[in-house]
This record gives structure tokens, sequence and C-alpha cells, in this order.
């Protein structure tokens, strides 16, 4: 590796550490959640990037050479076709099948009477949920897995094989892209790891959100217990995915469990005290959680503030950034906030202008990140995103 | 997971190696060895699963 870029490494490294740590870095970090943005910046399709990953990679790398940038995801469109394909999965909306090749991905969620976990299911995945998730759940979001009873299949056992196999080689190439970031452009891979609270999990995948609501009220004993019996078994994997040099913070990717969503008691009898344990956990560990607040959170941040001082990075999307700084900045770094239809459908000028208005109002005293709100899609102009690097590293010298 | 519940399968785990134990006769070799390859292997399928569900 170039000494100079092992250089520029270390030094970005350190600057988005001590932002993270709520600190004041000598200039503030860029680290934008570049999804289907890369694509586009690099001339592949949406359908290339999300059907092979080695042309995901290829275009987030890409973009990090060419911009300024502190830390990027080693892939942020992250899901991989091929691999879900490979299973069987149903709830893809696949670019160049469901939806057109340059559209990103999307999630289909059944209706409700055709949910992927039963209302009568509570107790068998209260009881086992590795088990009921292996031979209820799979079964059920795969085409080519056969229920338990039932006759096997080539296809079941081909999902397996292929499956496990391909998740297997997609998990082991994030080393040597994370290498290559490193190595080609300097760049740090900003999170490590996945995390998602049990409630949110209970109603992407397996009850659904619109069940899982209903079931708030007719069976809320048994959603509470489903929200415990998950909560080891999402430490576990948050932490068995988590950076061993404990930089950079794990991905917590906060979904549907904030008001309006839920009522402000659902929450505080739900969603908080089935997540609080697990960030506890975490950060006792030494790890950070990186809470990317999808939609707006700020009902909750009283809640948020239970938590240890820099246990957390917090992420603002819709929510009103300035609110967030006064509510939390004090003890946890704050990110985000341009807002992506100004970086769709804005100026250069006004991109500016936002920038310069949010780096004013949390970034003063450090512990402040540059990105937009939401995950960066192929809408947002090319010159946008370089208005937004270039005014931060004038702007953002401390 | 409340007091009164225990876990039917401890997490990082789809088949604990005091079950696939009982299904071996006897072991004349090194039992520690054969316990950290199935747990480390066992702990890939568990992986497998928890990330179809959280990640895909």
């Amino acid at each position: 590796m170039a000494k100079d870029m092992e250089q520029l490494y270390a030094e970005r490294l350190k600057r988005y550490v001590t932002a993270m740590r709520n600190e004041k870095p000598d200039k503030i970090p860029i680290r934008p959640f570049v999804a289907e943005f890369t694509a586009k910046y690099a001339g592949y399709t949406c359908q290339e990037v999300t059907h092979d990953f080695e042309k995901a990679f290829d275009a987030a790398r890409k973009c990090a050479a060419d911009f300024d940038w502190d830390a990027v995801v080693a892939n942020m469109v992250y899901v991989w076709t091929g691999l879900t394909q490979a299973i069987g999965l149903k709830y893809y909306g696949v670019p160049g099948i469901d939806v057109p090749p340059d559209m990103g991905f999307q999630y289909k969620e059944p209706p409700p009477e055709k949910a992927f976990m039963r209302p009568d299911e509570y107790d068998q995945l209260i009881e086992d949920p590795t088990g009921y998730l292996f031979n209820v759940w799979l079964p059920r979001v795969s085409a080519d897995v056969s229920p338990i009873g039932e006759p096997t299949s080539y296809r079941n056992n081909l999902s397996f094989l292929k499956g496990g196999m391909a998740m297997m080689k997609y998990f082991t190439a994030f080393g040597n892209q994370n290498a290559l970031l490193r190595s080609e452009s300097g760049t740090v891979s900003a999170i490590s790891g996945i995390l998602k609270a049990p409630f949110d999990i209970l109603a992407d995948k397996l009850r659904g959100y619109i069940g899982l609501t209903m079931d708030l009220f007719e069976r809320p004993d048994k959603v509470l217990a489903a929200c415990e019996a998950l909560t080891p078994h999402l430490t576990h994997v948050a932490l068995s995915g988590a950076d061993p040099d404990k930089n950079v913070p794990i991905g917590f990717w906060m979904h549907r469990g904030c008001v309006p969503f839920i009522s402000h008691e659902h929450f505080n009898k739900f969603y908080w005290p089935t997540l609080k344990p697990i960030i506890e956990e975490i950060w006792a560990h030494g790890h950070q959680v990186l809470f990317y607040a999808e939609g707006d959170w700020n009902a909750h941040l009283k809640s948020f503030a239970e938590l240890p001082n820099q246990s957390i990075v917090y992420h603002v999307d819709k929510a009103d950034i300035f609110e967030a700084h006064k509510a939390i900045g004090n003890k946890f770094c704050i990110s985000g906030g341009i807002p992506n239809s100004l970086l769709g459908f804005g100026t250069p000028n006004e991109v500016r202008d936002y920038c310069k208005k949010v780096i004013d109002g949390v970034a003063k005293d450090g512990g402040y990140i540059m990105d937009a709100s939401a995950i960066i899609q192929n809408d947002a102009k090319v010159e946008n995103i370089q208005a937004m690097t270039d005014f931060t590293r004038e702007y953002g010298a401390y | 997971m409340t007091k009164k519940q225990k876990p039917k399968s401890k997490p990082g785990t789809c088949i604990p190696w005091e079950q696939k134990l009982k299904e071996i006769p006897e072991i004349s070799g090194d039992e520690s060895l054969l316990q950290n390859v199935w747990e480390d292997i066992d702990a890939l399928g568990y992986m497998y699963i928890w990330h179809c569900l959280l990640s895909f």
C-alpha cells in the first residue's frame, strides 16, 4: 500500500472516530451512505449493482476514489439478489424482474392474512426462535424450501447448498473490499455488523406491520415475550459482526417502531425495553451502535438520552436535526440531516446553503458527521453530492 | 428473555454439542477437538438463518 494512502487512511479514521466519540476532530468527517447513487455515478444500472455484487463493490470504490469522503459503506446497496434468488426468497422486488432495471430493489410485504408468521404461532417463536425460523418461517418466505413434514425436493436441497455457499462467498468478499477501499483511496469502511430492534424485525419479516399493530391490542403479552425471546439472538448476531478493533459502529436500521406508527405507550412498553438492554450489552463490549433513525424519531429522544454517553451515533433522517442535537447532542455524535429531496431536485447553491445551516447549528463543537438524511439513491444529482462534499471540506475545518 | 423463560437453543447454536454427543457411542480421541469443530460449523448454520432474517 502506498505510504501516502495509508497516511490518508489513518487521518480519516482518526477524524471519523473522533467525531463519533462526540469530540472535535480536525474537520467534519464526510460519510455519505451512498447506495444506488454509486451505480449512477459509475455507469451501472440498479440491476447490475444489485445482482452482481462485484459491480456494486466496484461502484463503491469508484465513488470513494473520486470524492473526498472519509468513510463509506463497503456496499450500501447491500442486498445481493443473486443470493436471495438462490435461497428462493419471495419478498424482494428485483430490479430487471419485478421493477425496472434502473429502479432500486423493493421489499414486498404480504397482506396481513398471508403474513409470514401466523398470529397463533407466537409460542413456537418464543420457545425456540432459531427452530421457528428454520422450520416454519423459511419454508414460507422461500419458494424452494419445503415445509417440515412434506416431501423434500431438488430445489429444497439446492436452496440450502447454494444459499449457504453464496452467503459465505458474499460475506468473505467484504474483507477484500474493505482492504481495497483502504489501499486504493484511503477510505474507511464506515460500519461493521448489523442490528435490528426485536419489535422492528417482528414487524418487518414476521407478523407484518399491520398484523403486529393488531397484536399489540389482541395479544400484547405474546408480543412482549416474542421481543424478549429475540433479544439475545439479535445481540449475538450484532456482536458477531462487530469491528474487532472497536473503531466503527454496528449499523442499526430503525424502521416502524416510532410514533406515529405506534403510540408512545407501545414504544415504552414494547420497543424500548427490549432494545435498550441490547445497546447496553453491546456498549459493555466496547462497541458503538449507529442509530439509523429512518423517518422521524424525535418523539423518543428522551428515551435515547438514557443510554450511556458515546454509546451511540445518532443519524437524523426526516426529523428536526436541530431539535435532536439540542436534546442529545451533549451525549452523542449526530449525523445526516441534508434532505435527499434537495440532493435530488435542488441546486448546488441550495445544497451549500443547507449544509452551512446544519454545520452552524449542530457541528460547532464537533460530534457531527456530514451525510444526507436517508440512503442516497440514484435520484441524487452528482453535482449536488459534489457540492455537499466540497462545501463541507471548505467550511467544515475546526 | 424473562427470568421464568429459558431459551431452548442458545444464541449461536442450532444443535448443541451436548445433544450431538448423545449420538456418538464412544470417543476415544480428543473430545474438545470434536466439540470445538462441531460448534464452529454449527454456528455457521445459525448465522445463515439469522442473516436471512436480518440482512436479506
